[in-house]
């Protein structure tokens, strides 16, 4: 159920927004995000994107690994080279391709909080989507990166929990 | 090639099934909607909305409904490809066709064209369509390899076949209520509501002898396509195979 609504998510944005999809035309990208054991493959072909679960001893054009933080600052609209830059990310294959389906990952309207909850459990995942929605305020706001904004705001929980606001009302 | 298949449990010269299947489904096609309601209690609706939330059809698209019955799916995908889009009800037989036309009239669509086809031999060219479906008609098709392959040559590339069928039972206690269901209940429902015991019976035996997720699977990419998944649908009593060719 997941993987179909990423995959009409996307269809529906190429669709609407009439989207060129040469860079990745013909191409397999997998998409793997540890943690959470994420592990998709997306197959774009007749001007369509097919997200499939299982890839039948086929070659990846571009394969992304990444962890949940960058994951989370990739729908948030954190370029895949800022992420190579943080060192939270590994590609292998073109950069352009895969920075592609990034974009339209992040410009989709799949639900962050349900993808993840397919993974974690929906008590996580609510945690998880809380805590996405109140830095990309944050962000918005402050006119920062979602990553500076995560990595200050888990400094603060570590060093002074108190001022977090992930622990906010809890002391 | 073999000489004689499977029709139902029984063993039939291969070229008889497909006049026997006739048969059945000259017998059914004024009741196929109710009967389709009575026996899966509605849930066949649910099972076809899901197919057609996976078919990745959109504006534009043209595609073939094979085995197209009474038009379900087509009114469904009438609506997904828009005016600019091509929706073919395809079946081999006449009367569901008729059935099909009638139910589509009803429901405003006049939009969809209509061939009677064999699925062995499609009348269409390569590459013609983006989308080729079949609900609840492969199990009924004598050579299946060969319907699976013509399925492919239809399609474009990058086209997706869609094969809605009944299957195995994931469950062990599910499989056994359901069978009990399947050979004790459903042939008295058709009895009762569409006067035809027989023919009910053979749905119910014709599901057995379908091949399961795996083996479907297995000769769907030897038919040439790609890729090909399949989600289970209410614990496999039905399967959604989709495959693209790549």
């Amino acid at each position: 159920m997941f993987r179909l609504a990423i995959e009409k998510a996307l269809n529906h944005l190429i669709n609407v927004n009439n989207i060129d999809l040469k860079l990745i035309d013909n191409k397999i990208i997998s998409l793997r995000v540890d943690e959470i054991d994420l592990g998709l493959f997306f197959l774009c072909l007749n001007s369509r994107i097919f997200v499939i679960e299982r890839l039948q001893n086929k070659k990846t054009d571009v394969s992304i690994v990444m962890n949940k933080a960058s994951f989370l600052a990739m729908f948030e609209g954190s370029t895949l080279e800022e992420l190579l830059e943080a060192e939270d990310i590994e590609i292998n294959g073109s950069v352009n391709t895969a920075q592609q389906l990034a974009n339209l990952l992040a410009s989709s309207s799949i639900d962050i909080e349900e993808l993840i909850s397919q993974y974690t459990g929906d008590i996580v995942a609510h945690k998880i989507g809380q805590a996405f929605r109140q830095f990309k305020e944050a962000s918005i706001s402050n006119h920062g990166s979602v990553i500076s904004n995560i990595k200050d705001e888990i400094t603060t929980a570590i060093v002074a929990p108190s001022r977090s606001k992930l622990f906010k009302g809890r002391y | 090639m073999e000489k004689t298949t499977h029709f139902g449990y029984k063993q039939v010269d291969v070229e008889k099934k497909q006049g026997l299947v006739k048969g059945v489904f000259d017998s059914v096609a004024g009741k196929y909607d109710l009967m389709n309601d009575v026996m899966s209690m509605g849930t066949h609706r649910l099972w076809k909305n899901y197919t057609i939330a996976s078919s990745n059809v959109s504006k534009g698209d043209h595609v073939l409904d094979i085995a197209g019955g009474t038009g379900d799916l087509a009114i469904k995908f009438r609506k997904k490809v828009g005016p600019t889009g091509k929706v073919i009800l395809s079946d081999i037989n006449e009367s569901m066709l008729f059935e099909g036309r009638k139910n589509l009239l009803n429901h405003g669509v006049i939009d969809v064209d209509f061939v009677q086809a064999n699925a062995e031999s499609l009348p269409f060219d390569d590459g013609t369509f983006d989308c080729v479906s079949i609900a609840f008609g492969l199990r009924n098709v004598t050579h299946k390899d060969l319907a699976l392959e013509q399925m492919f040559r239809v399609l474009k590339k990058g086209g997706t076949l869609l094969i809605l069928e009944f299957s195995k039972v994931e469950n062990q206690m599910l499989e056994k209520i359901y069978d009990l269901y399947s050979f004790n209940l459903i042939p008295k429902f058709g009895e009762f509501f569409a006067n035809d015991e027989d023919s009910y019976q053979y749905l119910a035996e014709s599901i057995r002898k379908h091949p399961d997720q795996e083996t479907l699977k297995t000769m769907v990419l030897n038919a040439g396509f790609e890729f090909c998944e399949y989600h289970n649908l209410s614990g496999g009593i039905v399967a959604l195979h989709k495959a693209i060719k790549a």
